[in-house]
């Protein structure tokens, strides 16, 4: 009986789990949304240069240039609006995450096995857009994201198939940072070039 | 004996039911007809605006939607289509999209539609709308000064 009543406890808790993880994020309103955030003025100086240029093609073929220096594959490319994306994938393994595996298969004596992230897509949205009504300012937006692909785990006698999915937006300014310093070197170089 | 009867006419109406599951459902003819909700939506869902020049519209349109946090994932500007997604943050799990389409009127106006799914479910509430359209007002004000 007390093996039963082990086995009961450790579902209620694998089952209680999820649940109070679940907790820690609201559902937002589709409202909401919609509203332009406190944060919106802060991640919009984060993925906006201004460029004194008025050749927008020029900027846009040294945007396309710099992301694939940066290993990205541009997958759509509209000209008129100045728009591009482009994605690259990699992996995704961190030796931390492993070590958690290992330690949450001991505590839980061979119970529960975490699945890792194995792979992932990032992404870049970019759009180019003119000033003022000459189009001698012209300004561009990156937006980065990743997609996130899991392997296989156990929970109790329940396997966990592999390829849950996890995404997120990328605020991390380095990175927004790093391509602007290559696209600036890349309008500067190309006019140069033949 | 009756129990034999009974249990004959149980069984011919089991096959008929039976039967009766077997042809297909003819699709009803109010599927495509026009109704009061769908007009009062579409109608929260556009918007005219004083603008003339589509691209300009649309580069307007592109500009708010980033500013909303979305992702422009398409664009095709002959036909003046956006399509655009975002995650419901603060929750990664939910995911938000919308396609706008922009057609120049006669009249030198531009109307604008957007029409927003929250998890594949089309958005009916009207307030949504009016929240983009005034992040959209805004972004076309700056992009024409």
């Amino acid at each position: 009986m007390p093996k039963l009543d082990r086995v009961i406890r450790f579902r209620l808790l694998a089952c209680a789990l999820p649940l109070l993880l679940s907790g820690c994020v609201e559902a937002t309103q589709p409202a909401e949304l919609f509203q332009l955030s406190p944060e919106s003025t802060q991640n919009r100086s984060m993925q906006t240069r201004m460029f004194e240029t008025s050749n927008d093609k020029e900027l846009l073929s040294a945007s396309a240039a710099s992301l694939q220096d940066l290993g990205f594959q541009i997958e759509e490319s509209v000209r008129e609006v100045g728009f591009l994306r482009a994605t690259k994938e990699r992996s995704a393994r961190e030796y931390g995450q492993y070590i958690g595996r290992f330690f949450v298969f001991l505590l839980s004596l061979g119970h529960g096995l975490m699945p890792v992230d194995l792979h992932q897509k990032i992404a870049a949205a970019l759009v180019t857009r003119p000033l003022n009504e000459a189009g001698t300012r012209q300004e561009v937006r990156i937006m980065f994201y990743r997609v996130i692909w899991k392997g296989d785990g156990q929970s109790d006698r329940t396997y966990i198939p592999p390829g849950g999915q996890m995404m997120e937006m990328i605020r991390d300014p380095e990175i927004y940072q790093q391509f602007f310093a290559k696209l600036s070197k890349a309008v500067f170089l190309e006019p140069h070039t033949i | 004996m009756i129990v034999k009867y009974v249990l004959g006419c149980a069984a011919m109406l089991a096959g008929a039911s039976m039967l009766y599951g077997c042809t297909a459902p003819q699709p009803r003819q109010e599927l495509f007809t026009p109704t009061d909700a769908q007009m009062k939506i579409r109608s929260a869902q556009s918007r005219t605006f004083e603008v003339k020049d589509r691209a300009v519209a649309m580069r307007g349109v592109i500009a708010a939607l980033q500013d909303l946090g979305f992702i422009i994932e398409r664009a095709n500007e002959p036909l003046g289509l956006v399509t655009a997604a975002r995650f419901a943050e603060p929750n990664y799990y939910d995911v938000l999209g919308v396609t706008v389409t922009v057609r120049p009127q006669d009249d030198d106006k531009t109307m604008i539609r957007a029409n927003a799914i929250y998890n594949n479910k089309p958005i009916e509430d009207p307030k949504v709308y009016q929240n983009f359209f005034a992040s959209l007002e805004r972004s076309l004000f700056i992009t024409k000064n």
